[in-house]
């Protein structure tokens, strides 16, 4: 693990072990935040913030934590950043934590996050733990978007607001709608994906 | 017995840490996020006090209140109304309620103006809505309104409330409308079209929001009953 480079460290998470697609974490804020695209960035980069600042702090502590109470410790420190980011969201971009408000507490229990303290930032140093913080986030972030951008185009008829057709199935904004896009793009991400195996193989 | 003690006292130096950093973080924030409740009222105010035929403010531009004390001046406490808890004013259907205080204010004409919050349940929680009532010669009517709150409704359906163009379907009703009480509608059984929507609207207190917000029911709903909870906590203080 310590071989790889800087870059494929930040680039694990967007793609090779996208949070949402591969490794199926943090369903709970993924299928009730992506009613659309807008909703999904938010949450996306509010989660992404989180996340950076939690493996970086995690990371710098790993040592003075024993590991009976690492878990606790590592709540606490999570906890303590989401209620900031609540904080400052409410004292300075008002409009967005109003559309957000109640999402925001989710990501304290978004496992993401305790994931990669517990797999991560908890093993490696301060700038490596930054790097994966931020990459699994940025491909939290771009998965939220897509599938937000999916429901909202299928249910809307809209991605970012903007108007692009009159199909509007109400159903993809609903909750069953978020299960069935989830559903979709998960497998064809993983086709993708073992597609690109075989040819590999095939090439050896 | 040493191991405990040493991971009991790591784990209150983290909380007491955790602790110290966030009161720090809320002394900074405090005042922006009371800033920030306060701007978004005080627009919502400055929205509903536009007359929705002119598009002029309806009181003076210089007596439309800027701060939290100059806000305070114009509440309103209308005699035989107790605020428990927040709440000024429960519908006697209790679907809607108001919330305390309500807000009075002076058209140069001498005729007042009436500006609450009512509250009443949407699709996932409470949906809150400031309104404008006038009274003059002709009556009580309702100026404007301002949807604040509908962070549960569901985006892309009844979140769509937060559209102007939605908004603008509920006011101004006239007297006559009040009397009536305010219904969507669909609860009402008609689909008003072209420019049946508005006199519908004006005289009967029926609100066309089915070709606006197709599928949402229950938000525009909610907005009626404490649209309605408003009209019958000044008809009870003696507002008619």
């Amino acid at each position: 693990m310590m071989a790889e480079s800087k870059f494929s460290v930040l680039t694990n998470g967007i793609l090779k072990q996208n949070p949402i697609f591969i490794q199926v974490l943090g369903m709970c804020p993924t299928l009730a935040t992506t009613t659309s695209a807008e909703n999904g960035l938010g949450m996306g980069l509010a989660t992404t913030a989180v996340l950076a600042m939690s493996n970086i702090t995690i990371s710098l502590v790993r040592k003075l934590i024993p590991d009976k109470i690492r878990i606790p410790a590592y709540i606490v420190i999570i906890a303590s950043f989401v209620t900031m980011i609540d904080m400052l969201m409410h004292g300075f971009v008002y409009d967005l934590w109003k559309t957000l408000g109640l999402f925001i507490p989710l990501i304290v229990v978004n496992c993401i996050i305790l994931g990669r303290a517990e797999a991560y930032a908890s093993k490696n140093n301060v700038l490596r733990s930054f790097l994966d913080g931020l990459g699994m986030g940025l491909g939290f972030t771009a998965s939220l978007v897509l599938l937000g951008s999916v429901r909202e185009f299928l249910g809307n008829g809209s991605i970012f607001n903007y108007h692009l057709s009159d199909v509007k199935m109400f159903a993809m904004i609903l909750p069953p709608g978020a299960f069935i896009a989830l559903g979709m793009l998960a497998a064809f991400f993983n086709y993708l994906g073992i597609r690109r195996s075989k040819a590999k193989k095939a090439a050896k | 017995m040493r191991d405990y003690l040493k991971t009991g006292i790591t784990l209150m130096v983290i909380t007491i840490i955790a602790a110290l950093v966030l009161s720090v973080v809320y002394t900074i924030v405090e005042e922006p996020i009371a800033n920030a409740e306060l701007g978004a009222k005080l627009a919502a105010i400055r929205n509903v006090l536009t007359d929705a035929d002119s598009g002029e403010l309806l009181i003076a531009e210089e007596s439309i209140p800027e701060t939290a004390s100059e806000l305070a001046e114009f509440e309103w406490f209308p005699e035989g109304f107790t605020a428990s808890e927040g709440i000024i004013y429960q519908a006697v259907d209790s679907q809607g309620r108001v919330e305390s205080p309500a807000y009075k204010f002076l058209k140069d004409d001498g005729s007042e103006v009436f500006v609450a919050i009512g509250i009443a349940v949407g699709y996932g929680g409470d949906v809150k809505s400031m309104a404008a009532f006038v009274k003059d010669s002709d009556g009580v009517h309702l100026n404007g309104i301002k949807v604040l709150e509908y962070s549960q409704e569901t985006p892309g359906l009844g979140a769509n409330i937060a559209n102007d163009s939605v908004q603008k379907r509920f006011y101004p009703i006239d007297s006559q409308g009040l009397q009536k009480s305010i219904k969507v509608d669909k609860d009402a059984g008609v689909t008003p079209i072209g420019d049946q929507i508005d006199i519908r609207k004006r005289e009967d207190g029926i609100v066309t929001v089915s070709d606006v917000m197709t599928g949402a029911t229950i938000t525009p709903r909610a907005v009626a009953f404490s649209l309605n909870a408003i009209s019958e906590f000044l008809e009870k203080a003696g507002v008619r």
